[in-house]
């Protein structure tokens, strides 16, 4: 689950991180502002936004409704719940990943005959890559370990809509602590082979650099 | 005659506009002016990446007319930036095929074209090399073959070789030199070297601040005071193309084309046979009005006739035809004085005097 939710929010995010990274335009601080704002927000404030603008009363939740998509107390608003959580982060990390590809370098690659697009693929994605491997993985520990606005969106329904953080909370609560032993081991696992890649990749670039 | 060039731009450089206008069919253009002028911000003008308005056509092709570009991606140019930009994520060989897609499309067998280009550039045992390992020379070496490899209709080498010390710098123009043999793509070439310019350009455009400030032959411009200011014209060099007859460790003989004239220079480690051109500077050669015979150390007097004076900051530049050999001539800088005492003038036969080590050869 916080691996669909980071591979849902990769590519919007890297969009807009490319964006932020490489334009100027009106509006640009209001978006980059907007975007960070579930980084600083309290996740369960985040958690009951998300509930109200989908909630049966209001007119996204009206289309969802008509549509036959539910994603309040499933699996989709758990990973909706992570996107939402994980975005800040991933948005923050690969633009700093674009920002670090020289633009003459891509300008180069234009003069050789290649359109814009062709540029992106062939220069700055693959020289922005290490950044964009670090930031889907800052997203998918941030994902794994979401916890209040899953809880408040998604609910805490074992198997369906529990993530890493709210399994460890559920075992603990009702004092299964083998089963919260077992997820915290697992949480340190993913913590720190997350962490350990995310750093070798940003020495690695440096070391380039 | 290559294709003709017109360029007719207002060029947006921070805090002002540099109108740049000037018309060329040359095959090799050079570019020279005092440094921040805008020489660079006009190369990536003509290659679209940077914003200017104007108008710009090559042969039948309109680049920009007012605010409307042609996408850089559509102008088929190679561009080689002083730093080279080479890709680091790609090794010497797939930087070289970078614009391959565009030569395939415009006709060119890309295989037989790099194997052209790798042999005319040396770079043959870098192909597998990362670039990460390259010295400045073999940086910029493959970015020339890069160029070259993507089938362009036009260079623009922007100060190639102002990164390099003197000895690769050397080396560059003579890859240069062989590349304007080789191929038949025009060039726009940026240099504030002039013994560069000299060599390479059929036609010299001098950019100052508020724009074109003369356009002319090389050999011409740089040795005109009007023109260059801020340049002594005491640096002027001419260079004259020769072959080498004889070469040993002592010394070295070059025989100037169209003639017999020889110069005797110092041992280059240009091998006999080879094709140089020797750069002599005014200030170095001494005129006589009469042979001095077997009384002179300078290993170089050559029989001339003053076609033409001018005047400099500091002197006299005077413009000699040689009699042993046609083609470019020899400029010797002399004070007012000399000029008045030996009552020089067009037409008078002199002998220019110089020591071979006031020679440089620069291969060809």
């Amino acid at each position: 689950m916080a691996g669909l939710a980071t591979f849902l929010v990769m590519i919007p995010s890297a969009i807009l991180a490319y964006v932020l990274a490489r334009h100027r335009f009106p509006g640009r601080r209001i978006l980059s502002t907007m975007l960070s704002l579930p980084l600083v927000l309290p996740p369960t404030a985040v958690g009951y936004l998300l509930l109200q603008l989908l909630s049966i009363d209001s007119p996204v939740g009206q289309l969802l409704n008509a549509l036959h998509v539910r994603i309040l107390l499933t699996w989709r608003g758990a990973v909706l719940a992570a996107m939402v959580i994980a975005m800040p982060l991933v948005v923050r990390t690969a633009s700093v990943a674009f920002q670090g590809v020289d633009p003459r370098l891509e300008a180069m690659d234009r003069t050789l005959g290649h359109t814009r697009f062709q540029t992106l693929r062939r220069v700055t994605i693959p020289l922005a890559s290490r950044g964009l491997i670090s930031a889907a993985i800052l997203g998918f520990t941030r994902a794994v370990g979401e916890f209040g606005a899953t809880v408040t969106l998604a609910g805490n329904i074992p198997g369906q809509t529990q993530t890493l953080a709210s399994a460890i909370f559920s075992a603990q609560s009702a004092g299964q602590d083998t089963e919260a032993w077992v997820l915290l081991g697992f949480s340190l696992l993913v913590g720190i082979v997350a962490v350990y890649t995310s750093e070798r990749l940003s020495d690695t670039e440096r070391a380039h650099g | 005659m290559a294709d003709p060039l017109h360029i007719d731009l207002r060029l947006a450089l921070g805090d002002h506009i540099l109108p740049v206008s000037f018309d060329t069919s040359a095959k090799v253009t050079g570019i020279y002016g005092p440094s921040g002028v805008g020489k660079s911000s006009l190369l990536r003008a003509i290659a679209g990446l940077q914003p200017a308005s104007g108008s710009l056509r090559f042969g039948d092709q309109v680049w920009q007319d007012g605010q409307t570009a042609l996408a850089p991606e559509h102008r088929h140019i190679g561009w080689v930036p002083q730093d080279a930009l080479l890709f680091p994520h790609l090794d010497v060989r797939a930087n070289l095929l970078a614009g391959r897609a565009r030569a395939t499309a415009r006709g060119h067998d890309v295989q037989a074209l790099l194997s052209r280009v790798t042999d005319l550039l040396e770079i043959g045992p870098l192909l597998n090399r990362s670039t990460a390992d390259l010295s400045g020379g073999e940086r910029q070496r493959v970015a020339l073959g890069r160029a070259l490899c993507s089938g362009p209709q036009l260079l623009l080498l922007d100060e190639a070789t102002a990164a390099l010390d003197s000895a690769l710098k050397r080396r560059i123009l003579q890859f240069l030199l062989r590349i304007r043999a080789e191929f038949d793509i025009p060039m726009i070439w940026v240099s504030h070297n002039p013994r560069e310019l000299q060599a390479l350009c059929d036609d010299l455009v001098v950019l100052g601040a508020k724009g074109v400030q003369a356009q002319g032959h090389p050999r011409i411009l740089l040795a005109d005071p009007n023109v260059l200011p801020d340049r002594s014209a005491t640096d002027f060099e001419s260079l004259l193309p020769g072959v080498v007859v004889h070469s040993d460790h002592q010394r070295c003989r070059l025989r100037l084309s169209k003639g017999d004239a020889e110069i005797t220079v110092l041992p280059s480690g240009i091998p006999v046979h080879a094709e140089a051109l020797v750069a002599i500077r005014a200030r170095d050669v001494i005129l006589a009005t009469q042979d001095p015979g077997g009384v002179l150390s300078a290993r170089n007097s050559l029989r001339a006739v003053v076609a033409q004076i001018t005047p400099t900051a500091t002197g006299n530049l005077v413009h000699l035809d040689l009699i042993d050999a046609q083609g470019p001539h020899l400029a010797a800088h002399l004070s007012v004085q000399a000029v008045e005492e030996l009552d020089l003038g067009p037409g008078v036969s002199v002998r220019a005097i110089f020591k071979a080590s006031a020679c440089a050869l620069v291969p060809r």
